[in-house]
């Protein structure tokens, strides 16, 4: 299979998928219980306000009309109006997502910056102690969640260390130096706990890397090891690496649901839990189809820089 | 005559490998460090969930307000909560919830995984493609949120995050048997099967099921410490565990608001979770090294 049959296999493949999200994100959000409308007037509104105003949403249409309809409006941009807020959704969600994305990126350059060198280092070493003890950093990085990561990082640089603010969102527009000082615990936390696939990655590729001929060839000719492993070995092994990054971007967005309530960050996580709480059917809908959305596309493109970078993915087929 | 004979003996080296396999397999799982030190945690936790009652000293709900917030100490060795309750009770009643939670979603997911996966894997053509791509649409959605979601749905209750978490780690259990039903889709036991005349659920279930326990096993193990780290993520905000439970997710909600004046109510259910993930994780990837003949020679 050629990459271009790939890519298009794949696309096709998202395509069936994407289907199946509005899917669920429609059938989770209709089978709530309570009505919307009950929701809106309250529950001592009258039979007859009720019904109106299921008329005027088009609540009381069959299921799969309401599911087209939702559908076009949602390719014309328009997701609905927050029942809480009182304000369309995709509004309400354009402001939040870029501070997710800021938060989602932050921190896995925290990892990459974290695992990446701690990798090459643990590879030049292995089986010896450097390499021992950058296992171990990445195993208890791993063995929380992101949201415990978040409250202990908190208590010791916050509370204790005094070092950062516990929590809360500037944005960078207004006050650089304060939006970057609460950037850097909700980061470093989740940094923290992704370093460890990004460094096993590196450090095995690095390993399959120094085994090779020409590695062996260098020494031979009698380069220094610092520059075999940065210009010769890393060049080289940090294809597989990239990929993993892209997949623990992923991983990173789909983390801030959780770690948004940890730091007070007012991005699209909270922005769901928030819409779950008070059963904002439209904000639930909208939120969850563009964080799943979101972490779809990331893992695609993940995929396909997989598939570019490692021929046996494609020309083995999916079998 | 000759084929009903060659039938027996056939049988017969099966057994006999299989018995191999599993003396192999004992003998390769006790040398192998990081196996042991998982499987000798679960062991412990399962232990500590089981007497639990017996080794808290004091009832999970015994409120005390004149010992309220106080340090770890011989009476209360992992001190006390806002509302004078023993933390160390908490903790350790608190294991069952995890457990619970975490091999019963895991349960749940491996019943409906893995028979999607063999299925899918066996009968490839529509059939597989099918059910694989509701799958990718399951797996679609960042596990956590998913979850979130359908107990928004089914409402917040214990038993809820245990249906909600099945639900989330089915596609990672039905993806690892697919590749490994596959695989075993080509062996010669199948096409003996086959020759043999035996119906096709009778092939994917007494035959090729049983030859993909081990990537299961394997993915099964990895996902229960998630479920657990899932548990905790859910309660913690409040859609998991409801108060008075000891789930350590719900007491590390509570404790983030004492964090200052009683750290100790945070850092005691975060070690506990901690033990449990590490345990779970290192018996997965134990019992992939033990299981998987491709990593060990890369090793």
């Amino acid at each position: 299979m050629s990459m271009y049959n790939y890519v298009f296999r794949r696309v096709g493949f998202m395509a069936v998928t994407l289907f199946f999200v509005t899917l669920i994100a429609f059938a989770v959000t209709n089978i709530l219980p309570g009505d919307v409308a009950l929701l809106i007037l309250g529950p001592n509104a009258t039979e007859q306000s009720l019904e109106a105003l299921q008329t005027q949403l088009g609540l009381n249409r069959p299921l799969y009309v309401q599911y087209i309809d939702w559908v076009v409006g949602l390719l014309q941009g328009n997701m609905g109006e927050s029942l809480r807020f009182g304000e369309p959704v995709a509004q309400l969600i354009a402001e939040r997502l870029p501070r997710s994305m800021m938060l989602a990126v932050a921190a896995t350059l925290v990892a990459v910056v974290l695992s990446v060198p701690l990798g090459v280092y643990a590879a030049v070493n292995q089986n010896e102690a450097p390499d021992v003890s950058a296992s171990m950093f990445a195993f208890v990085g791993i063995s929380m969640p992101i949201f415990l990561w978040g409250l202990v990082f908190i208590l010791v640089f916050a509370v204790w260390l005094n070092l950062f603010p516990t929590g809360g969102y500037v944005s960078p527009s207004e006050d650089l130096v304060g939006s970057l000082t609460r950037l850097v615990l909700p980061a470093g936390a989740m940094g923290f706990a992704l370093t460890a696939y990004i460094m096993r990655m590196t450090r095995s590729s690095m390993l399959e890397v120094l085994s090779e001929e020409y590695i062996n060839l260098a020494r031979a000719k009698g380069m220094s090891q610092r520059v075999i492993v940065l210009r010769h070995a890393l060049k080289n092994a940090i294809i597989p690496v990239i990929t993993v990054i892209a997949f623990q971007f992923s991983y990173a967005f789909g983390g801030v649901v959780v770690l948004e309530e940890v730091f007070f960050w007012p991005g699209i996580g909270r922005l769901t839990l928030t819409a779950i709480q008070s059963r904002d059917i439209p904000l639930i809908q909208g939120c969850i189809l563009v964080v799943a959305l979101i972490y779809m596309f990331s893992n695609f493109a993940a995929d396909l820089l997989y598939a570019y970078f490692d021929p046996r993915i494609r020309y083995g087929g999916d079998d | 005559m000759a084929t009903e004979q060659e039938t027996e003996r056939g049988r017969f080296t099966i057994t006999q490998s299989q018995r191999d396999r599993i003396a192999r397999f004992v003998r390769k799982f006790r040398s192998n460090t990081k196996a042991m030190l998982g499987f000798s945690i679960v062991v412990l936790l399962v232990l500590v969930a089981i007497f639990a009652p017996i080794i808290a000293p004091y009832p999970i709900d015994a409120t005390n307000i004149e010992d309220r917030s106080q340090a770890p100490s011989v009476e209360h060795p992992f001190g006390t909560d806002d509302l004078g309750r023993d933390i160390f009770s908490r903790v350790v009643m608190g294991s069952r919830i995890s457990l619970y939670v975490g091999f019963g979603a895991i349960s749940g997911a491996l019943a409906v995984g893995a028979v999607v996966g063999v299925v899918a894997g066996y009968a490839g053509g529509l059939t597989d493609e099918i059910l694989m791509r509701v799958m990718d649409a399951a797996m679609a959605f960042p596990p956590v949120l998913l979850a979130l979601t359908l107990l928004v749905v089914l409402g917040p209750e214990l038993s809820n995050v245990v249906i909600a978490l099945a639900f989330v780690y089915t596609p990672y259990i039905a993806r690892v048997s697919r590749s490994a039903a596959l695989a075993e889709r080509n062996e010669a036991y199948v096409e003996a099967a086959v020759a043999r005349g035996e119906s096709d659920s009778r092939i994917v279930f007494s035959e090729v099921f049983p030859n993909c326990m081990a990537p299961m096993l394997v993915q099964g193990s990895l996902n229960v410490s998630f479920a657990i780290l899932a548990e905790a993520s859910l309660s913690f905000l409040g859609l998991g565990a409801q108060p008075p439970r000891p789930s350590w997710g719900l007491m590390i909600n509570t404790g983030r608001g004492f964090m200052e004046t009683a750290p100790w109510m945070l850092l005691f259910p975060a070690l506990a979770i901690g033990i449990a993930v590490v345990g779970f994780n290192m018996l997965g990837d134990g019992l992939r090294d033990v299981l998987d003949p491709k990593v060990e020679a890369i090793e």
